[in-house]
């Protein structure tokens, strides 16, 4: 029982899952807000108890001084993707890039840090004639995808630029890459979706298929899962490392293996999903009531390419889904006051505790933030920063309306008009007064 | 001018207009101070586009690192980190310059022009050399007469030279605290206009300046270096000062004691001359017209009359000890020849000469006597000047601690007779030749229409905020940027602004180690207390001291 108050008690102490029930509160009435911790504080006991059993909590060691000077002879990788998404009616510009932070902590000065443009792309999707992705004949379906393209590009650019580094044959310790190590391709399976350029193809992964490049071959998943495949016969440890979990994969896998193990029985297991389907529960939420800080959870070996949704299902893709690489998830609490991050690799390390006493370490630099402080470094540099998104769509405003302009026809530069002041609307767009005829 | 030679040291950055613009350095490329260029295209007035050099002083240097996190540091202080261990990047140091732009020139003319267009941004900031640097200073300036006064701050190459003719005719302030490099830079003008043989008169309160009669016959052979003592002297139509000293050092008078001093003035006549004597001619007389019962002054009782005699009493001790402490002051420099300084009025000069360095040593005297020596000797030079039968030629006077004898209206000592006499030598100073030099470690305290009047100013260190208003209300070329500059100045560094120079400049004067009195020294009392030894009188006080005391200790009586 005192372990379920002391849970309470640390649902409320607890900032993303206070957060959360705050939410609750602000909609629902007391009785909701008290089932909800309730619901909460059962959950969070139960996972507790077979995290326990199973022995997956592990506290990591972190000395700041000792540590960093037993580990500045290594060299870390840091990767992430940054993409302006500019919208304008008319054209989908879109300027993507990875940047790389390699650090050396005692190099000599000119060895010691680079930074890395790993991959970059400039272009308008809209263009029939770019080099990313083919054109599709549909002008509606290029319209639906345009957002699946955009997140498909950072995807591949991200994995692309880890296989680039395996190539050069460069001698990391440690590589982390901001975000999953591996996404879900579920929403990439669509109908429709275009496929690769030959030329990005060849640009991304210059041993792929050399000899026949068709349509399928460029197709996002299989040039993911080629990549994927090449990330996982690395040689040095590859990490990819979220934030705040949106979903459960981790405990729902858990209950799963018990449920294997005959450990839980089918309705049990069935009943809590559900439960942590209907409350919207987290693995961020419940392991940041369950663990302390520096404790860390051991990984578990996780398909995240589920088929059988309506997307799927029947697609062609189904199956090559299935030969995507298992993940292995972990999870580490930094410190007290911030979600656990997600630790995700394609292999289990053998050297699994040092590893997450180094993601550890890095992360300890930023004490409030709690995430590995080169991650953000690098999401500094791939960042496009404001003044050139803003000053790309000044440029593509400008052409429009020069364009239209230069046409001399009176619908055609109100059209113009109308589109660059599709969100904020302007003077000359403004409703005309009097009665319409 | 080979501006290919120059090297790239950076990129204008995003928004530029046509005074200022910023850009990013390469890391230890330049200094804040350091004069930079950038290639840019203007309109010319033919319609068109001409490439030009545009010019620009370093304002201000920040540095940042985008990929440092604040947090970050809290961590490496707390668990006593060496960051170079860690991953955190060490090497992203950005470093943004804000540019003045100081003009533009022409290929193959080196005369800076406004710039009425804005430079190019992501254009190439270059360091131009240090030859072509000191070439634009000096054909920028286009003086006859130029001064060598030092070197640009950032840059020791760049010799800095400074207008002369303006120097001499427009005015100039210096300001600074104390032991900032005022008077190093005043030496060093004065060295420069003694080579060209410009007569000065040197206020000299602390004896700063006796270093030039020393060294005189070894560096300036050429030339004459007077040392004056002063003589309070009084003419025969212009007895005012009276009045005033007795208001400033004597005791304050009811109206009849007034109306007795001012006919014992019109009473007693005096044809000029010292005015020591002349107020101890006053007190004899006021003393016999107070003894014979009022004869002369019917309606003014005899007490009102001694009132009068004390205060003119008490007047001539004070001038007296005055005197005496210039005296005692002089007798320590037992190796300078000093003079009494000559009557400005008949016998000008002896005062102010060609090649003529004239010092006039005002150590021991009060503000209101040195302010009336003042008054009367600049009064009667710049009387010269104004004659059509110019009997002197044009001089520069040097005022040291102006705040004496040009103080504010705020400081309530408007009545000092030197600040009309200054104010006028000033202000009509450019017609006649009486240029002033004024120095002082106080600007907020000078009087302000004098200190507007200063066409240049050359500022050194400064802290008191109070000062650095005052400097950047009376220039009209020394920017904000400059002033926040002021307290991180080091001794002799120094930022001249005005006419002498065309736009402001960070110098480092060049320190005249020759020109330093040696028998003043430095203010080293640690050693001079090292070295006493008792006087003799003082050895037989002590000697004898002891024998009274055991006296007084034996004594058991009680005093009658």
């Amino acid at each position: 029982m005192s372990n379920e108050i002391d849970i309470k008690n640390k649902i409320k102490a607890n900032s993303s899952l206070f957060t959360n029930f705050v939410k609750n509160a602000v909609n629902a009435s007391p009785k909701v807000q008290n089932n909800f911790l309730d619901v909460s504080a059962q959950v969070a006991l139960t996972v507790q108890k077979i995290l326990e059993d199973a022995n997956l909590v592990t506290n990591l060691e972190y000395k700041g001084k000792d540590f960093w000077s037993e580990n500045k002879c290594k060299t870390a990788c840091f990767i992430d993707g940054g993409v302006d998404k500019t919208s304008i009616i008319s054209s989908a510009p879109l300027s993507i890039r990875t940047g790389s932070y390699i650090v050396k902590p005692d190099a000599a000065d000119k060895n010691r840090e680079f930074f890395e443009e790993s991959m970059v792309f400039l272009g308008d999707l809209y263009d029939p004639k770019n080099e990313l992705y083919d054109f599709a004949e549909d002008d509606f379906d290029e319209d639906q995808m345009l957002n699946k393209k955009k997140d498909g590009a950072r995807i591949i650019f991200e994995a692309v630029t880890i296989v680039k580094h395996i190539l050069l044959n460069r001698k990391f310790d440690y590589c982390f890459l901001h975000g999953p190590i591996e996404a879900t391709v579920m929403p990439f399976t669509v109908m429709g979706f275009p496929t690769f350029t030959k030329f990005a193809v060849e640009n991304m992964l210059p041993f792929y298929n050399k000899n026949k490049l068709n349509a399928e071959a460029r197709h996002f998943i299989n040039v993911y899962l080629e990549a994927l495949n090449s990330i996982k016969k690395s040689k040095f440890p590859t990490y990819g490392i979220v934030e705040t979990s949106n979903s459960a994969p981790y405990i729902k896998n858990l209950l799963y293996s018990y449920k294997s193990k005959g450990t839980i029985s089918e309705k049990d297991f069935k009943n809590t999903l559900s439960t942590i389907k209907k409350y919207k529960i987290t693995d961020s939420h419940l392991l940041e009531i369950i663990l302390q800080s520096g404790q860390a959870i051991k990984p578990l070996e996780v398909k995240k390419q589920i088929k059988g949704f309506s997307v799927t299902s029947g697609s062609a893709w189904e199956d090559k889904m299935d030969s995507f690489p298992s993940v292995h998830i972990g999870y580490i609490k930094v410190n007290d006051h911030s979600a656990p991050i997600r630790i995700e690799s394609l292999n289990q390390s053998k050297n699994l505790i040092k590893d997450y006493e180094y993601i550890l370490a890095t992360a300890r630099l930023l004490p409030n933030y709690g995430f590995p402080v080169g991650l953000n470094v690098v999401d500094k540099f791939a960042k496009i920063p404001n003044w050139m998104s803003k000053a790309s769509r000044k440029y593509y405003a400008t052409h429009l309306l020069k364009q239209a302009i230069r046409s001399k026809d009176q619908n055609t530069i109100s059209l113009a008009v109308k589109i660059l002041s599709k969100k904020v609307r302007s003077w000359r767009n403004r409703p005309l007064g009097g009665l319409a005829r | 001018m080979n501006t290919k030679k120059w090297k790239s040291i950076g990129t204008v950055l995003g928004e530029t207009n046509i005074s200022e613009f910023y850009f990013s350095l390469k890391n230890y490329k330049a200094k804040k101070g350091d004069i930079i260029t950038t290639e840019s295209k203007i309109p010319s007035s033919e319609g068109n586009v001409v490439p030009v050099t545009v010019w620009g002083k370093i304002s201000s240097i920040e540095s940042s690192n985008a990929f440092f996190p604040t947090e970050a540091a809290q961590e490496l202080t707390n668990e006593n980190i060496d960051i170079r261990d860690t991953i955190l990047p060490t090497t992203r140091d950005e470093l943004i310059c804000k540019v003045i732009i100081l003009g533009f020139t022409l290929k193959d003319n080196l005369k800076l022009m406004p710039l009425n267009y804005p430079v190019r941004p992501a254009a190439t900031v270059s360091y131009p050399s240090s030859e072509d640097v000191e070439a634009l200073l000096i054909s920028d300036l286009d003086s006859e007469h130029p001064l060598f006064i030092g070197s640009l701050l950032a840059r020791d190459a760049v010799k800095i030279k400074i207008d002369a003719d303006n120097l001499v005719s427009r005015h100039v302030s210096i300001f600074g605290m104390s032991g900032s490099g005022k008077t190093v830079m005043v030496r060093r003008i004065m060295d420069e206009l003694l080579q060209k043989k410009y007569p000065m008169v040197v206020l000299d309160i602390h004896g700063d300046y006796l270093g030039f009669i020393q060294k005189q016959k070894k560096l300036y052979p050429n030339n004459q270096v007077k040392l004056f003592y002063p003589n309070l002297s009084v003419s025969s139509d212009d007895k005012e000062i009276i009045y005033t000293l007795i208001d400033k050092l004597g005791n304050s008078l009811t109206d009849p004691q007034k109306d007795f001093l001012s006919s014992l003035l019109e009473k007693v006549k005096y044809e000029g001359g010292s005015l020591l004597k002349y107020i101890e001619l006053l007190v004899r007389k006021a003393r016999e017209y107070a003894s014979d019962s009022s004869k002369s002054f019917k309606n003014i009782r005899p007490a009102s009359m001694y009132v009068v005699v004390r205060s003119l009493g008490q007047v001539a001790k004070k001038l007296k000890n005055m005197e005496q402490t210039n005296f005692r002051h002089r007798q320590k420099m037992s190796k300078l020849k000093f003079e009494e300084l000559p009557d400005a009025a008949t016998e000008p000069e002896k005062i102010v000469n060609k090649g003529q360095l004239s010092i006039l040593y005002l150590k021991g005297y009060e503000n209101l006597p040195a302010s009336a020596i003042v008054s009367i000797l600049l009064e009667n030079l710049f009387k010269h000047r104004q004659e059509v039968e110019e009997e002197i030629p044009p001089f520069l006077t040097i005022i040291e601690e102006a705040h004496n004898f040009i103080p504010s209206r705020s400081e309530d000592k408007d009545n000092l007779p030197s600040v009309d006499t200054i104010r006028k030598v000033i202000t009509e100073g450019r017609k006649f030749g009486t240029g002033v030099m004024i120095i002082s470690q106080r600007p907020s305290r000078l009087d302000e229409t004098i200190a507007s009047q200063c066409n240049s100013q050359i500022v050194f260190r400064m802290v008191n905020q109070k000062d650095q208003r005052a400097t950047t209300r009376d220039s009209e070329t020394l920017s904000v940027d400059d002033s926040k500059q002021l307290p991180n100045l080091a001794n002799g560094q120094g930022i001249i602004s005005g006419q002498v120079v065309n736009f402001s400049l960070p110098v480092q004067i060049k320190f005249d180690a020759e020109l330093i009195n040696d028998d003043i020294g430095n203010e080293n009392f640690i050693t001079a207390v090292e070295n006493w030894d008792d006087k003799e009188s003082v050895k037989q006080r002590k000697k004898f001291a002891k024998d009274f005391s055991n006296i007084t200790s034996i004594d058991k009586r009680r005093a009658n």
